[in-house]
């Protein structure tokens, strides 16, 4: 099968207001899909859509094959959910919340207790399985929630921020665990607003926006799509980094300017130096370049620079000037644009035309 | 088979989260009990012991006996006898006695003469004036009697006597004479109630009313919020049995509090239950069941807890009230009294009391029950159908 899911005209209205508006959108079989939108786009209408706990007004939309409509139950078994507020029952343990899930999916009891000890290893929650979900962590709960969530042994996983309020060790793990699962055949769908997660871990990213697919590509794309929009333009940003070496030096605001707006720091492919001493002087002479129109100074004697026409040229023009008075580059960096930049930018049209 | 082990762990859930939620088990258990002693102690039962005066103004058997019936009747609890009764009035005014009963000065005097008695009564608190009143008319319409018994036989005699001599006061005497010659013979056919025993079928059907819609509110309503039913709404498992499951778990429950309830009803107010436990307890089930799925329908659309609690009250509240819990409805004016017709707890109520105090069969009471079904079939097929699956 090449796609899991396919959505034709997918439509849920509530009253007179639109949660989801013709959304037509395929999701590759054994694929990490990211499902990404601002607060309000219609994801989580379009995921309760697809897990059949909403009816759609109109379109269609398989799973696995099976209609959401025609073939509910069919859907159901070939999906796990992961939702964002951990759902299982609190006072119940997390084994027994996890035999619970087995019986409501009509898991066979002789293979009921070996999955779900195979799978509270897999995510390492085994010794907390006597413990009731209500006096578990954030992630141990997560965990107990996959388990729950993979004991029918799901085609499709759906992930709704897993990971939020997890510390960046646990959110490690399950970033893992994810991959792992992956890997192992699942397809997951993951919705989240962690975009350095969704980049890390996804093959493909759809954006929805006002109940539309407003993007859809592999994070890569996007981001190359955004820049390929901007190269017309060529505008590109370079972060020099430079620390102060006496404490008292200020720059003259005159002499920093802020970037304006989210589309304009777009525009800018960005790069850091890191200088390890900095002089009024060293900052004079790094404004005079040609391909330098703009400066911002940061936090602790950290000067951002925008770079017109960035190219190896301008690296190595700002790179001369500095080592020529004296600093002492100790990093240079150059960023792509995150898919952070892609989101806000995307969104933003999509509320402008909106608007419009 | 797989459906009766989802309804099994539905029911399994119900009592692990009861066993693990001590607190919620205790009010399982003392909640009945709170009630029962409320209703019972706080509005079934008789008033006595209620402080008054008596102004004894002459001696004489009549007074003596007077006395002696006022002082042996549990509902007054006779604080001082005097002789003053400018001070016995005080005594009211001031709210140190419910009321002054006044002998006058001639209570001894001429048995033959009519003799005026006062009640200076504390009228402000209703409840005393409703027992006192007629507890004080029927004793002395007693002594009168008694007296006028007593005259009747004394004047008989003399009308033998004196017959030519005084015709009207023959006739007076034979008037008395066939008074006393009529008795009233109360049969009451199902003993003797009293307020509490008529109170408690009407409050255990009360309180398994309240928890049965409350409870119905956390379980589908809060589970909805809290996205529990999501989960479950995801497996291949229907409506029907999702609710079958919630209802088979809350009615455990409720047998096990309405038979706390029973128990707390015979043990601490000798309630009667002449129509025998199981009976009561089928009745208990059918009215639990209907108002679960009363309760079903109401949360049926309802997204939070709160909602379910807002929307239940104006249904709850006054059905408490006019179905006939406290007070007969048909007592009740007119248009309460066609409210009541149309509320399940009415027929709840019927049903318990007949029941409980009758001791009549499930078989006397089928219009009752088949009332309770019907509204049962409606709420549960009303709620079905409109159960929102979309959560």
């Amino acid at each position: 099968m090449k796609y899991v899911i396919e959505t034709k005209d997918l439509t849920k209205r509530y009253g007179k207001f639109t949660a989801v508006n013709s959304l037509n959108m395929k999701i590759p079989n054994k694929t990490i899909f990211g499902m990404l939108g601002p607060n309000g786009a219609g994801k989580t209408t379009t995921i309760k859509m697809l897990t059949c706990l909403a009816q759609p007004t109109e379109g269609t939309a398989k799973v696995y094959g099976f209609d959401v409509i025609k073939e509910p139950n069919k859907v159901r078994d070939v999906l796990g959910m992961v939702p964002q507020h951990v759902s299982l029952y609190k006072d119940l343990t997390v084994l027994e919340n996890s035999e619970l899930c087995a019986d409501f999916y009509g898991v066979p009891e002789d293979v009921k207790f070996d999955r779900i000890n195979d799978l509270m290893e897999l995510v390492d929650i085994k010794y907390a399985q006597d413990k009731k979900i209500g006096q578990l962590s954030g992630g141990q709960k997560q965990k107990a929630s996959l388990v729950a969530s993979l004991v029918h042994r799901p085609e499709i996983l759906f992930l709704d921020e897993p990971t939020i309020g997890l510390d960046p060790t646990t959110k490690r793990i399950l970033w893992e665990l994810i991959q792992d699962l992956n890997d192992s055949g699942h397809t997951i769908i993951l919705c989240s607003h962690d975009m350095h997660e969704v980049d890390m871990l996804c093959d493909n990213v759809g954006i929805i926006n006002t109940g539309n697919l407003v993007a859809y590509d592999t994070p890569q794309g996007l981001k190359d799509t955004l820049l390929k929009e901007e190269k017309d333009e060529h505008d590109k940003i370079v972060h020099i980094a430079l620390s102060q070496t006496h404490e008292d030096k200020e720059i003259s605001k005159e002499d920093i300017s802020s970037f304006k707006n989210q589309d304009e720091f777009l525009k800018f492919r960005k790069m850091s130096f890191l200088v390890d001493n900095l002089s009024e002087n060293l900052t004079n002479k790094i404004k005079t370049i040609s391909y330098v129109y703009d400066l911002k100074i940061g936090k602790q004697g950290r000067i951002e620079l925008k770079i017109d026409k960035f190219n190896d040229e301008a690296i190595t023009e700002v790179i001369k000037t500095v080592v020529e008075d004296g600093g002492i580059i100790s990093s240079i960096s150059t960023e792509e644009p995150s898919l952070e930049d892609v989101f806000i930018k995307v969104t933003s049209e999509a509320k402008d035309s909106a608007r419009a | 088979m797989v459906e009766t082990k989802k309804l099994m762990w539905m029911v399994k859930k119900e009592w692990l989260s009861l066993k693990r939620h001590p607190s919620r088990l205790i009010s399982i258990l003392v909640f009945p009990i709170i009630m029962i002693l409320l209703f019972g102690y706080g509005m079934g039962g008789d008033l006595s012991d209620l402080p008054i005066v008596v102004v004894s103004q002459s001696n004489g058997d009549l007074t003596d006996m007077t006395l002696e019936t006022i002082k042996t009747n549990d509902i007054y609890h006779v604080v001082k006898i005097t002789n003053n009764v400018n001070e016995a009035k005080d005594m009211v005014d001031k709210g140190d006695v419910k009321a002054a009963i006044i002998l006058p000065s001639d209570y001894d005097s001429d048995t033959s003469q009519q003799k005026s008695v006062t009640f200076y009564l504390d009228s402000s608190d209703q409840m005393a004036t409703q027992s006192l009143v007629p507890t004080t008319q029927a004793i002395f319409s007693q002594i009168s009697l008694e007296q006028a018994s007593a005259m009747a036989t004394q004047s008989t005699n003399s009308t033998i006597a004196v017959e030519d001599a005084d015709t009207e006061n023959s006739l007076s005497s034979s008037i008395n004479s066939f008074k006393s010659s009529i008795t009233l013979h109360i049969n009451k056919i199902y003993g003797d109630i009293k307020y509490i025993d008529f109170l408690v079928p009407a409050v255990l059907g009360m309180t398994v009313m309240m928890s049965c819609m409350m409870g119905m509110g956390a379980s589908i309503a809060g589970e909805r919020e809290t996205g529990e039913l999501a989960r479950l709404f995801m497996t291949p498992t229907s409506v029907a049995t999702v609710i079958g499951g919630k209802i088979l778990g809350k009615l455990s429950v409720e047998f096990l509090r309405a038979m706390i309830l029973l128990s707390a009803a015979i043990l601490l107010f000798g309630a009667t239950v002449n129509g025998g436990i199981l009976p009561t307890i089928i009745v208990l089930i059918i009215g639990a069941l209907c108002f679960v799925g009363f309760g079903i329908m109401m949360s049926a659309r309802a997204s939070t807890q709160e909602d379910y609690s807002q929307m239940v009250m104006p249904f709850s509240m006054p059905m408490m009230f006019v179905s006939g819990v406290f007070y007969p409805v048909e007592t009740m004016p007119w248009i309460f009294q066609q409210i009541a017709y149309i509320c399940p707890l009415t027929y709840l109520n019927d049903a318990m009391r007949a029941i409980m105090l009758k001791g009549q069969t499930l078989g006397d009471v089928w219009f009752e029950l088949l009332v309770l079904i019907g509204f049962t079939i409606f709420f549960f097929a009303l709620g079905v159908k409109r159960f929102n699956r979309d959560v």
